[in-house]
């Protein structure tokens, strides 16, 4: 082993980063307007967004499991958000932590069940995706929330740094430092850790595993719900279709962005800024070929191949043991 | 020319920073029950594995038949005539017998599909020549243990294997199976011209039934394909640990008159444990013997909270107490389990030694906001973990590429780190070289000495008698009996087996 080389430069995360400035160049170079102000305000707004599912998603590959009710919960907790604050005239701040402490407790429903039934919570968050979708549309009867006040819908479109950066993605990069901050820095986070990583050693060592798999269900509830709130600022209303049917629009960068950032889908391993750095290679990828003007299909296509080769990179991971340190 | 069907010379074996094996040598003679012994370590298995094309051995040489073979994989030496047949089931159990005698080579109609009926009439014939009285349609989880252990000699045979690797083939049976079992395996060889590899730590069944005897101790040949009739206990069990046999002893005088620390009282559990008492009293090493089956892991899951327990009661310092899950032992009554399983339960592989170190005391670290940071942990843990000499290059190195002793050390020091009072100890030295072994007994007996109430699960005779001042016998799930350990070998040996044959 070569120890000059800084630790950093082995892991994925740097990996990751030096692929992210490859396509910053390519896209600079190749396209028109990628460096405009516009185009990286619009970035900025999507990339946030992307940065939230992922972290949302990789709270549950924690555990080994999945949560393909994702999209559907965080749509329906925007929903509710939605309706809170134009039908019922709640303020916005008190509409947000009842739209968090929302999608919390629908991430409850997704842990309960699966830690009470012991069924794998990819049949379970399959179901609820479809529940909550379900339900929602029909209590909404599938109308938009258009008139939400201002002073919230103003912050979803504005500017910061001199025009160029979206609020929201402050909020992603500020929800990153403070995951990394629990699962690095806090006893809870260490035992969700150890919990995904090998449930039975966990359990027998004292700590209570099914309550800290629902605790990442649960807060994976709470990210998605943030996201959805996050979508309902940018969009300017809360719409029951803006995640696409049932939510799906949203699975493939919840997958990606966590998978590529070197987070393992056998749990026990997270990835904090490899999940951000991967959410941003998704953005970059997704918003360059649109630039390019290959046409959405090709887009879906390759973001589809992106996603088969990073859960190969996940399977050769898992051989080549995780030598670096479990929270990164 | 030789005699001999299979011949190993001089093999040697490495892993990282392990000699497996050192020179070994091994002969099978035609036609002959040959018992390989030795500890849990010594290179048994890697031996084993070696014969059957698992492992390659870095030097040394094989002969089949006096030709020289080398086998890449378990199948080529199955083909070669090599069978094994191990601890654990190698049968599906959803599969029928027949299936199962055929599946390598299932016979097929002219449709190309499978035709049972000749499935069926071929595992007949191995299963007569047997003598077993078994239906080939049979699924396999219908039968009993000691059947499915004869259906896998049978499968065996099936494949016209000449030598016979039989790994602990008795330590589920009954003594009536087993003696079953003897008579078949002495018929295969007079009737069916096979050889036997004999693997047992039940020395009273190596005499019973073996020719000859090689140990190995250390990766080394303690003895080489010696006459069973020049050997004795005594001189057996020297040869595999290399020294008269029980040397550490504890020396207390515990009062068995005092008042219990913890009484289990009329246990029955959802797991089919019957009216379990027993009772735990304060710095007392209480050991739990029993063969493979006996319930003893499964009652200690159970006071833990992790099966149910129907009635009964369990009481600690005279109160009764309901333990609701590990986390309830530790947190609320001081009572931790080092798991008889490492790799599955006691360590997670993939994390680092100091979170492995730590994971039974961070709840009790934890900061305002439930903060912690690694030198918090370090701080608590460093004690335990230079106390015990693990040897890791640093507290991040990732605890998989540790060497099993060392691993049992972590598993070990986060049970004294987080300071129980009870401390469960479920087969402590598996798989663990001597000599840290050794180290773990004077570990234990330290503990006991300082005030811990230990109960030790083990399967280890000599073990168990060195380190017990109590032995409790179970079997089937139930106490068979109870002995005030004194320390020696003959004398206690008898009275536990009279205990589980009776």
């Amino acid at each position: 082993m070569n120890n000059k080389i800084p630790n950093f430069v082995k892991t994925n995360q740097f990996g990751l980063l030096i692929l992210v400035i490859v396509f910053i160049c390519i896209f600079s170079f190749s396209t028109d307007g990628f460096t405009s102000r516009f185009n990286i305000y619009a970035l900025s707004r999507v990339v946030a967004l992307d940065i939230m599912i992922g972290l949302a998603m990789m709270v549950v590959i924690l555990t080994g499991g999945l949560n393909l009710s994702l999209g559907a919960l965080g749509v329906s907790a925007a929903m509710f958000g939605g309706w809170c604050m134009e039908s019922m005239g709640i303020p916005i701040s008190i509409t947000i932590i009842l739209v968090l402490a929302f999608g919390s407790f629908l991430g409850w429903i997704n842990g309960f069940v699966t830690v009470r039934t012991g069924v794998h919570s990819f049949i379970v968050t399959l179901a609820t995706m479809s529940i909550y979708f379900g339900f929602m549309t029909l209590l909404t009867e599938a109308e938009a929330f258009r008139k939400l006040p201002e002073a919230f819908t103003d912050f979803g479109s504005l500017k910061l740094f001199n025009k160029y950066i979206s609020p929201l993605l402050i909020i992603s990069v500020l929800t990153c430092f403070v995951l990394y901050y629990i699962f690095k820095y806090t006893d809870i986070g260490r035992k969700l850790i150890a919990a995904g990583a090998n449930p039975d050693a966990a359990e027998l060592s004292g700590i209570s595993v099914d309550r800290m798999f629902i605790y990442c269900h649960m807060l994976s509830g709470f990210l998605a719900a943030l996201a959805g709130i996050m979508l309902t600022a940018r969009i300017g209303a809360a719409i029951p279709s803006m995640a696409g049917h049932l939510g799906f629009d949203w699975l493939l960068p919840a997958f990606l962005a966590p998978v590529l950032g070197g987070t393992l889908l056998s749990g026990g391993k997270v990835t904090v800024f490899g999940t951000m750095l991967g959410a941003i290679l998704v953005t970059l990828i997704n918003n360059g070929l649109y630039l390019i003007d290959v046409g959405e299909f090709w887009v879906r296509f390759f973001l589809g191949i992106i996603l088969l080769g990073a859960v190969l990179l996940d399977r050769a991971r898992e051989y080549f043991t995780v030598k670096n340190s479990i929270v990164s | 020319m030789s005699d001999y069907i299979l011949e190993l010379n001089n093999i040697t074996k490495n892993f990282p920073g392990v000699k497996a094996l050192d020179n070994a040598n091994f002969r099978l003679k035609k036609k002959s029950i040959h018992a390989l012994l030795g500890e849990n370590g010594a290179g048994k298995s890697t031996l084993i594995k070696i014969i059957t094309g698992v492992y390659n051995q870095n030097e040394g040489k094989l002969f089949l038949n006096n030709q020289e073979k080398s086998f890449s994989s378990p199948n080529e030496a199955m083909n070669a005539g090599i069978s094994v047949v191990h601890q654990e089931r190698n049968l599906i159990r959803r599969f029928s017998v027949g299936e199962n005698l055929m599946l390598t080579n299932l016979p097929k109609n002219n449709l190309g599909l499978i035709d049972y009926n000749t499935v069926a009439k071929e595992s007949k014939k191995w299963l007569d020549i047997m003598e077993l009285d078994i239906d080939p349609n049979t699924i396999v989880s219908d039968l009993t243990v000691a059947k499915m252990q004869l259906c896998e000699i049978a499968k065996a045979l099936s494949l016209e294997s000449k030598i016979l690797l039989l790994d602990e083939p008795t330590s589920s049976l009954s003594p009536q199976d087993t003696k079953n079992l003897f008579a078949l395996l002495k018929r295969l060889v007079a009737e069916q011209d096979v050889s036997i590899v004999f693997v047992s730590h039940k020395l009273e069944e190596v005499f019973e039934i073996c020719d000859e005897v090689t140990v190995l101790r250390d990766g080394k040949n303690a003895c080489e394909s010696e006459q069973i009739t020049n050997l004795n206990r005594q001189k057996l069990v020297k040869l595999m640990i290399g020294r008269d046999e029980q040397i550490i002893k504890s020396k207390k005088n515990i009062d068995f008159t005092d008042e219990s620390l913890l009484d289990l009282q009329s246990i029955n559990t959802d797991l089919g444990h019957k009216n379990i008492n027993l009772n735990l009293k304060k710095g007392e090493i209480l050991g739990l013997y029993g063969l493979v089956g006996a319930g003893r892991t499964e009652l200690i899951k159970c006071v833990l909270g992790l099966d149910k327990i129907n009635s009964g009661q369990i009481l600690l310092n005279n109160k009764e107490i309901k333990i609701k899950s590990p986390k309830d032992a530790l947190e609320k009554y001081k009572i931790g389990y080092i798991s008889e399983d490492r790799k599955k339960e006691g360590l997670i592989l993939m994390h680092d030694v100091l979170s492995n170190a730590g994971i039974t005391v961070w709840s009790n670290l934890k900061k305002i906001l439930s903060f912690l940071n690694d030198s918090i942990v370090y701080n608590k843990v460093d004690p335990y973990v230079k106390q015990l000499e693990v040897k890791t290059p640093s507290y991040q190195q990732i605890v998989s590429n540790l060497s099993g002793g060392n691993q049992q050390k972590i598993s070990v020091a986060k049970w004294l780190a987080s300071g129980t009072d009870i401390l469960f100890i479920d087969e402590p030295t598996v798989g663990i070289d001597i000599k840290t072994k050794s180290y773990l007994h004077e570990l234990i007996i330290e503990l006991s000495l300082k005030g811990t109430s230990i109960i030790l699960i083990t399967s280890d005779m000599p073990e168990m008698i060195s380190l017990a001042d109590r032995i409790i016998t179970m079997k089937d799930f139930k106490v068979v009996g109870e002995t005030i350990n004194n320390h020696n070998y003959e004398e206690m040996s008898s009275s536990i087996m009279g205990n589980i044959h009776e």
